[in-house]
């Protein structure tokens, strides 16, 4: 516990003074990232701890952020005076009263028909949006700008930041102290058993309208930070590619973990920052991210970063060393031949180098990695393939020894291994 | 003495529910003293289910009344049924399993104290709640299991934890459905005895079907056939009457 609040506070020291050292690219990046974290943490609490998947959050966030646009337009036309600072409690009121409007009617239902009523309400929104000039700008959205309070000029994308840091900050610690209060206990009964709460003398509908109410309130404050960071917003805030987003989010950070969809949210978002500036697939990668965590690791990066901590007194640290170095190693190679193939493809599947091979009708040869390489080469097919079959053997022997260790972490700790007869058939 | 209007807790009126054309309850009339140990036995499809899930409001009746302590609780939703004190069990374990064995227990502790809304106060603190969950627990014999996931317990511990979830609500009358459904000779010995021991000084309601257990444990019996009580009497008064071995226990005893 007390390793787990240095941790906090060592990463809160680094996100306030690393930044100004940092471009504006970067510093936007960030910015981004809090915001998904926020929207991520906030969403599961519906669905990790409530056990409510919805698949039309972008409808909460969206309407936090044009909450948010409306206000500083009054504002930024002398109409009515708000400070910049407190724009997201706005964001927040609006998004908490839609949420229990919403929420009163979809949690009359559970499961499929549950996420099928959300995603059916936030799809309402996003085709009302661009015929809705007063309310949503229509097509182009609404604009405006941020206006100084509190002594700050908001000029600069480091004041948005730290202006986005403190309420993301301020928001998941109040997401955290909402799981230790009697109410935070009850809505995990809620997702185990709903039926029995009822019996027990709990209003389980009221309770869920409730939960569902503040999820989407603090998913309207994740969608204010976006709207004062961007001073725009439009009606593809209610798409579905930003809901769909968020449930990627906390499904490869871990919904079962508190910190695992802020982790994930983080990771992925700027994962996308770095590897959208380089290649156009970096949608195809988040995807192959995204089927490789439910296949291997269920629980998401977080449950990984849990079960490593709650070991970390029973783990034969030594004896993993060598499998973990191998299985990274291993894990270079056959994402390194995935990277080749994916981008090799990219760059041949073209359209313009079918133009160019149709111009010059010959195929020029094209550089991966600072090389060049030849399409009808056998080396350019061969190189992939001897990263890729070598590495996938030995990810597979190092996962195996790596599950042997796990499973005997106890039993055996100064023993021989040869000694023991299930570890040397598992080892083999 | 109580007189005798004040001794009956809860009362069924004539109580009707049909599903469709298919007549489940066909007019049941049944009273239940303060404090005793009443039976409910019949056979399969007699309709036993059916009138705990009318009584714990699961179901609304198609006609007829039910009265807990003289106020009319027919129609009314579970959770307004369970706030005046009648809580059920389930026949199939009915527990929150992915949290501890304590916190199952204070989450029952919880919807007593009436602690339905609360995002202002953390749990930790709360020393009353969180004696009185432990103490439950320690009723029920699961306190060297208050860390462990409900999932992760025995079945008979998950179905002595689901006794401790529903005393906790403070219920005064408890209905048990089946609470010794398989569960080994000594495993039902061991549960009759804790539940003999946590039901003292409440009313309890159970539908079983081991005899053994019913003669043993409950002071009155009531024998439910075909939406209807048979008869209603003291273990000696059913196990000898006529009737009553014609339709059910002579059945019984030739399997």
């Amino acid at each position: 516990m007390r390793y787990a609040l240095i941790a906090i506070l060592a990463l809160l020291a680094l996100l306030i003074i690393a930044p100004p050292l940092l471009g504006t690219g970067w510093q936007y990046a960030l910015i981004n990232a809090l915001i998904a974290a926020l929207f991520a943490a906030a969403f599961n609490l519906l669905v990790g701890q409530g056990g409510m998947l919805s698949f039309g959050h972008a409808a909460y966030f969206g309407v936090g952020a044009f909450t948010v646009i409306h206000l500083m337009q009054s504002v930024e036309y002398g109409d009515f005076p708000f400070p910049t600072v407190l724009l997201p409690l706005a964001g927040a009121a609006v998004s908490l009263l839609c949420g229990v409007l919403a929420g009163f009617f979809a949690t009359m239902r559970s499961g499929v028909y549950f996420a099928l009523v959300t995603l059916a309400l936030a799809e309402l929104l996003h085709s009302l949006a661009p015929h809705w000039d007063e309310m949503f700008g229509g097509e182009a959205g609404l604009s405006s700008m941020r206006m100084p309070s509190l002594g700050l000029t908001f000029g600069s994308t480091l004041e948005v930041y730290y202006l986005t840091l403190a309420w993301v900050v301020i928001c998941i610690g109040l997401l955290y102290a909402y799981t230790r209060t009697p109410f935070g206990r009850l809505t995990l009964a809620l997702r185990d058993n709903e039926q029995r709460i009822r019996f027990m003398g709990f209003n389980a509908h009221g309770t869920k309208i409730l939960v569902f109410g503040i999820s989407a309130m603090f998913s309207g404050v994740a969608g204010s930070l976006m709207a004062i960071s961007n001073e725009t917003a439009n009606y593809s805030v209610f798409s579905t590619q930003v809901s769909a987003l968020v449930v990627l989010h906390t499904f490869v950070g871990g919904s079962t973990i508190f910190f695992g969809p802020i982790v994930g949210a983080c990771v992925l978002s700027l994962f996308t920052f770095v590897v959208s500036g380089v290649t156009h697939s970096w949608m195809l990668y988040q995807g192959i991210i995204f089927v490789l965590v439910m296949l291997f690791a269920p629980k998401g990066i977080g449950g990984v970063i849990q079960a490593h901590i709650e070991q970390r007194h029973s783990l034969p640290w030594k004896r993993l060393a060598a499998p973990y170095a191998l299985a990274t190693l291993a894990g270079l190679m056959v994402a390194c031949a995935t990277v080749f193939v994916v981008q090799s493809l990219e760059i041949v599947l073209s359209r313009e180098y079918a133009a160019a091979v149709a111009r010059t009708g010959e195929y020029a040869p094209y550089t991966v990695f600072g090389l060049e390489w030849r399409v009808f080469h056998p080396l350019t097919w061969l190189f992939p393939l001897l990263l890729l079959v070598p590495g996938l053997y030995m990810l597979r022997r190092a996962f195996a020894r790596i599950q042997t260790l796990w499973d005997n972490d106890e039993s055996d700790d100064d023993g021989d291994i040869a000694t023991t007869p299930e570890l040397m058939e598992g080892g083999r | 003495m109580d007189t005798e209007t004040q001794s009956d807790v809860l009362v069924i009126d004539d109580l009707r529910k049909h599903f469709g054309g298919l007549e489940i309850m066909r007019g049941v009339d049944l009273t239940i003293k303060h404090g005793e140990r009443h039976a409910l036995v019949g056979p399969n499809g007699a309709g036993k289910s059916t009138l705990f899930n009318l009584i714990s409001g699961e179901h609304r009746p198609s006609g007829g009344h039910i009265y807990l302590q003289g106020q009319r609780i027919s129609g009314l939703k579970p959770e307004q049924i369970s706030r005046r004190g009648l809580t059920r069990s389930f026949q199939i374990t009915n527990v929150f399993s992915r949290m501890s064995a304590f916190e199952n227990i204070r989450i029952g502790v919880m919807a007593r104290h009436g602690i339905r809304f609360n995002l202002y106060r953390r749990i930790r603190p709360m020393r009353a709640i969180n004696e009185e969950s432990h103490a439950l627990l320690r009723q029920v014999r699961l306190d060297h299991r208050a860390d462990s996931l409900a999932s992760d317990l025995t079945y008979s511990e998950q179905r002595a934890l689901e006794i401790g979830m529903t005393l906790a609500t403070g219920a005064e009358v408890i209905l048990l459905d089946e609470p010794t459904a398989g569960m080994s000779r000594d495993e039902t010995a061991y549960m009759v005895e804790l539940i003999r021991q946590v039901t003292e000084g409440k009313t309890l309601m159970m539908v079983e079907h081991d005899m053994s257990v019913v003669f043993g444990l409950c002071d009155r019996i009531s024998v439910l056939v075909y939406g209807r009580i048979l008869a209603t009497g003291g273990p000696e008064e059913i196990r000898s009457n006529q009737e009553v071995q014609s339709a059910y226990l002579g059945e019984e005893e030739e399997h």
